[in-house]
């Protein structure tokens, strides 16, 4: 008896899918690569702009699935496009997916043994990791939505204890001038703070589980602006902590800020140890909707079943993650998967959303 | 771009760890798949599961063919008694009573049965056929008639007392049964300081009394079915008609009837014929001895199943949140009620996690704790020769060891086993560097908290899952730990009771049900029913 078990999912659970999908690596390193992309303390413009960015992409994306009730990307993607485009675009897809599940995946290695596990070699961490997650994704979307409804509020009250703590340190001095040099440096640094919102192109799978397809477009709205906040006060936090230098010269700005404090008296001094725990948390989510969508989008493309597409990615996806020699490499990866998710998910949706229109016209 | 990937194509021994990632979930998840439809109540039985009940020897209405194959059936029972008398005392109408010592009842056959028989006035003229005339004179509250040997004898095992007339082709069914009379006692594993002192005994009709007791309700369904294909017992599935969802009744009606058992000596048996997962780690079925608890649960559209025999009731589709409740939650204020609650989820964490934490923070991350307090800790340790994960299963498996030793030993014996137990496993192991001081606290901190888990069996739970969590620490400290919390809310999120989320209010955030979860809003402001149970009536009617 499954009474409950409909496979659909609510428009709070897929707001909740999509900010646990956009917050990943970004809450630790976005400080930096946006200060050193944008160089002054305007940076939190930056990320502004960066969230409306994605809000605009994701609504595309949004409205494309909407025309589709019921169907992912995968399925109507040769609809629409025809088989060949379709096919090749939906399988460039997959392959994001996949990279990005690796490098969720590598981060959290690097983090986790640079911080928690001196010693232990990367590939246990990665592996052990990977198990629990296999264990989420055979569920299907219906148990990855609930687990993301626990793993949020724990993230949220943590984040927010752990910022409020922070504030002993903070000075506003060193937030200013605002656009003192003008709004060039904003500019420069938008592409990286839009790459932080990478995320809303999952609607382009779950808008098809959505009990309300319609309502896409309000959970893009909803989930980046909530991410936005979180990045937001992470931004501002760690420049008005460490500074702008400060931040621009640490691998890990906002653990550096954490470790910056100590609070005698307390059960815990200090506090990297609870957002480390809420920041694996979120890798996991990530790491788990990527790996999920990558599967699901070859169940749909091959029409075949959806358990063996899981335990063929997982191996792929562990390669990939050891590829990277060093950290270096692994942030050029990350780089690199940005800049061809500006192109899969910035241009191609809107490519497809207009012969979508030309093709009901037609018709 | 060629050369850099040539560069970066991973060693031999990384594909070998990949081809791992891979097979080792895929096999694992093969297993468990096996196990499960091991494990799993037979699907293929159908509805008629007892086909011999139908077959037997029909009575011939001859009597002395019929008697003479009562009396091959009982010859080896020697417990079944066998009465010959006339009807009206010299009628010459022949008749026996054949009854089974003990369970019958002696005085309602010497005087209700006997006495009004033997009395009585036959005549065959006289209006109505023998039979009729017979129960007219018959001043017994239950009857009814078996036209089958087969049936008949099961009947009077059961405690009837089968009446036979020469004349009449069925046997008569009277209702003779002797009650083993037990006092509702308050159940002694359930105690409450507020509340009725009553719990369930060991009788069927005892028990669904009680709940009757709770208020006239029309709409309280007791419904009696028979489980057991050898040693079949009574039982009753109970629910409130307009609230609980039909589903779920029906649900549990056929689960029961699937069941396939010789025997069934305990609810235990039907829970774990029953339940949804047999490889999960908690109970998916709570089982209790108080009545209040389970007519709570009715009245929020759960369904119980009382089984004869056994004090204990088993309320179905549980939730995680119900077995962190307590019936004095409701009783007492409030205020209160929610303080418990709250204390007891804290309970929950700390005896799931507290030696985990230890261990992952001595072993892997001592800079993350107050500088002060791991100078003490680590000063305190120097004489310990083990890691902190052996040091901790060592008091951990000792204490488990008392638990277990403590709950089975005669009562005058137990302060001996605390003193034993206390002193040599605390003092003693301090002194001698086996274990440190801090961790004997963090030890005796976390049992304690296990005590405060209201269910025994949802304690048993967190007590397995505690050594796991345990050994994840040992392996990966901190990252272990986050890892197990992962990995249980994953299998909490994807478990079912009947169809029912397990992890209940805590997920799909049905917040109107969060009134009743890790706080106990004031009476007035329940208003509805819980949702997840998808009851008839979602508004508690005043």
């Amino acid at each position: 008896m499954n009474t409950g078990s409909n496979n659909q999912i609510s428009t709070r659970q897929a707001i909740v899918i999509l900010i646990n999908y956009i917050l990943a690596a970004g809450i630790l390193t976005l400080p930096r690569t946006s200060a050193e992309k944008v160089g002054t303390t305007d940076v939190w413009l930056a990320v502004l702009i960066g969230g409306a960015i994605a809000i605009a992409a994701g609504s595309v994306m949004a409205r494309l699935s909407d025309r589709y009730p019921g169907r992912t990307f995968f399925q109507y993607s040769t609809v629409v496009a025809g088989k060949w485009v379709g096919g090749i675009v939906s399988l460039a897809m997959i392959v994001y997916f996949i990279w990005i599940s690796a490098f969720e995946v590598r981060t959290m290695a690097e983090v986790t043994s640079f911080f928690l596990l001196e010693g232990t070699p990367n590939w246990a961490i990665v592996i052990a990791f990977m198990w629990v997650g296999i264990y989420l994704v055979v569920g299907g979307i219906d148990p990855i939505a609930r687990l993301f409804e626990i793993v949020l509020p724990i993230t949220i009250i943590i984040f927010v204890l752990v910022t409020l703590l922070s504030m002993r340190i903070f000075e506003f001095q060193r937030l200013r001038p605002v656009l003192g040099l003008g709004f060039v440096p904003v500019l420069e640094g938008i592409k990286t703070t839009t790459l932080a919102f990478l995320g809303p192109e999952i609607l382009l799978v779950i808008t098809a589980f959505m009990k309300r397809p319609g309502a896409a477009i309000k959970v893009v709205v909803g989930g980046v602006a909530i991410a936005a906040a979180f990045y937001l006060a992470t931004v501002i936090l760690v420049i008005g902590g460490l500074s702008l230098d400060g931040a621009r010269a640490s691998t890990w700005p906002t653990i550096d800020l954490i470790r910056s404090f100590e609070l005698q008296g307390l059960l815990l001094e200090r506090f990297d140890s609870l957002l480390l725990t809420i920041w694996i948390m979120q890798i996991f989510s990530t790491f788990t909707i990527t790996l999920y969508a990558a599967a699901k989008g070859a169940s749909d493309l091959f029409k075949r079943g959806f358990k063996p597409f899981v335990y063929c990615f997982l191996p792929i996806i562990f390669l990939c993650a050891m590829m990277p020699k060093n950290i270096n490499e692994t942030f050029q990866m990350g780089d690199i998967i940005g800049n061809v998710a500006l192109y899969l998910f910035g241009v191609v949706p809107l490519l497809f959303l207009g012969l979508s229109f030309m093709r009901r016209r037609r018709r | 771009m060629l050369r850099w990937i040539i560069a970066h194509i991973p060693s031999g021994y990384l594909f070998l760890q990949a081809a791992a990632v891979g097979l080792v979930p895929y096999g694992v998840s093969r297993v468990t798949a096996k196990v499960n439809a091991m494990a799993m109540f037979n699907p293929t039985m159908g509805e008629s599961r007892f086909p011999e009940d139908e077959a037997g020897d029909p009575l011939t209405g001859k009597f002395d063919e019929d008697l003479a194959v009562f009396e091959q059936w009982i010859e080896n029972y020697d417990d079944v008694g066998i009465r010959h008398f006339e009807l009206g005392g010299d009628s010459g109408i022949r008749a026996v009573v054949i009854y089974a010592e003990g369970l019958s009842d002696r005085n309602v056959i010497h005087r209700q049965i006997l006495q009004a028989l033997m009395g009585g006035e036959f005549d065959v003229r006289s209006t109505g056929t023998l039979s009729e005339q017979v129960l007219r004179q018959l001043p017994v509250l239950k009857t009814k008639e078996c036209g089958n040997i087969r049936q008949a004898i099961g009947q009077v095992l059961e405690g009837w007392a089968a009446l036979i007339v020469d004349g009449v082709p069925e046997a008569i069914m009277l209702g003779a049964f002797k009650g083993v009379p037990r006092q509702m006692d308050e159940p002694e594993s359930e105690g409450l300081i507020r509340g009725a002192r009553v719990g369930f005994n060991e009788n069927l009709h005892d028990n669904t009394a009680i709940l009757r007791r709770f208020g006239e309700n029309q709409s309280l369904f007791i419904q009696k079915m028979k489980v057991g294909r050898r040693a079949k017992r009574n039982m009753a599935i109970v629910y409130i008609e307009d609230v609980a969802d039909p589903k779920i009744v029906e649900e549990v009606k056929s689960r029961i009837r699937r069941i396939d058992l010789d025997s069934v000596p305990e609810s235990g048996y039907i829970e774990q014929m029953i339940e949804d997962s047999s490889l999960s780690p908690f109970p998916q079925i709570q089982s209790t001895e108080r009545p209040d608890r389970v007519f709570g649960a009715l009245m929020e559209g759960r369904v119980a199943i009382l089984l004869a025999g056994t004090p204990f009731a088993l309320i179905v589709p549980a939730t995680l949140s119900m077995f962190l409740q307590s019936p004095e939650d409701y009783f007492e204020r409030w205020l209160p009620g929610t303080m418990f609650r709250l204390l007891r989820f804290f309970a929950l964490t700390v005896s799931l996690l507290a030696p985990s934490l230890y261990i992952s923070f001595i072993s892997f991350h001592p800079g993350l704790i107050p500088t002060k307090l791991a100078m003490s800790i680590i000063g305190s340790r120097v004489n310990v020769p083990f890691t902190a994960l052996v040091e901790a299963l060592i008091l951990e498996v000792s204490i488990e060891l008392l638990r277990e030793a403590g709950l089975r030993l005669p009562k005058p014996i137990g302060p001996a086993m605390g003193i034993v137990g206390g002193l040599v496993i605390g003092e003693a192991a301090v002194q001698a560097g086996i274990v440190s001081p801090i961790l004997v606290i963090v030890i005796a901190v976390t049992a304690i908290s296990s005590f405060a888990i209201p269910h025994y069996n949802i304690g048993l739970s967190f007590r397995m899952l505690r050594f796991v969590s345990m050994f994840c620490a040992g392996v990966f400290g901190l990252f272990g730990v986050i890892l197990f919390f992962l990995a249980l809310c994953i299998h909490l999120v994807n478990l079912r009771s009947f169809g029912v989320l397990y992890a209940g209010p805590l997920v799909s955030y049905p917040f109107k049900d969060w009134k009743d979860f890790l706080i106990r809003a004031p009476l007035a402001a329940m208003k509805r029913r819980p949702k997840i149970l998808k009851p008839k009536q979602p508004i508690r009617k005043g």
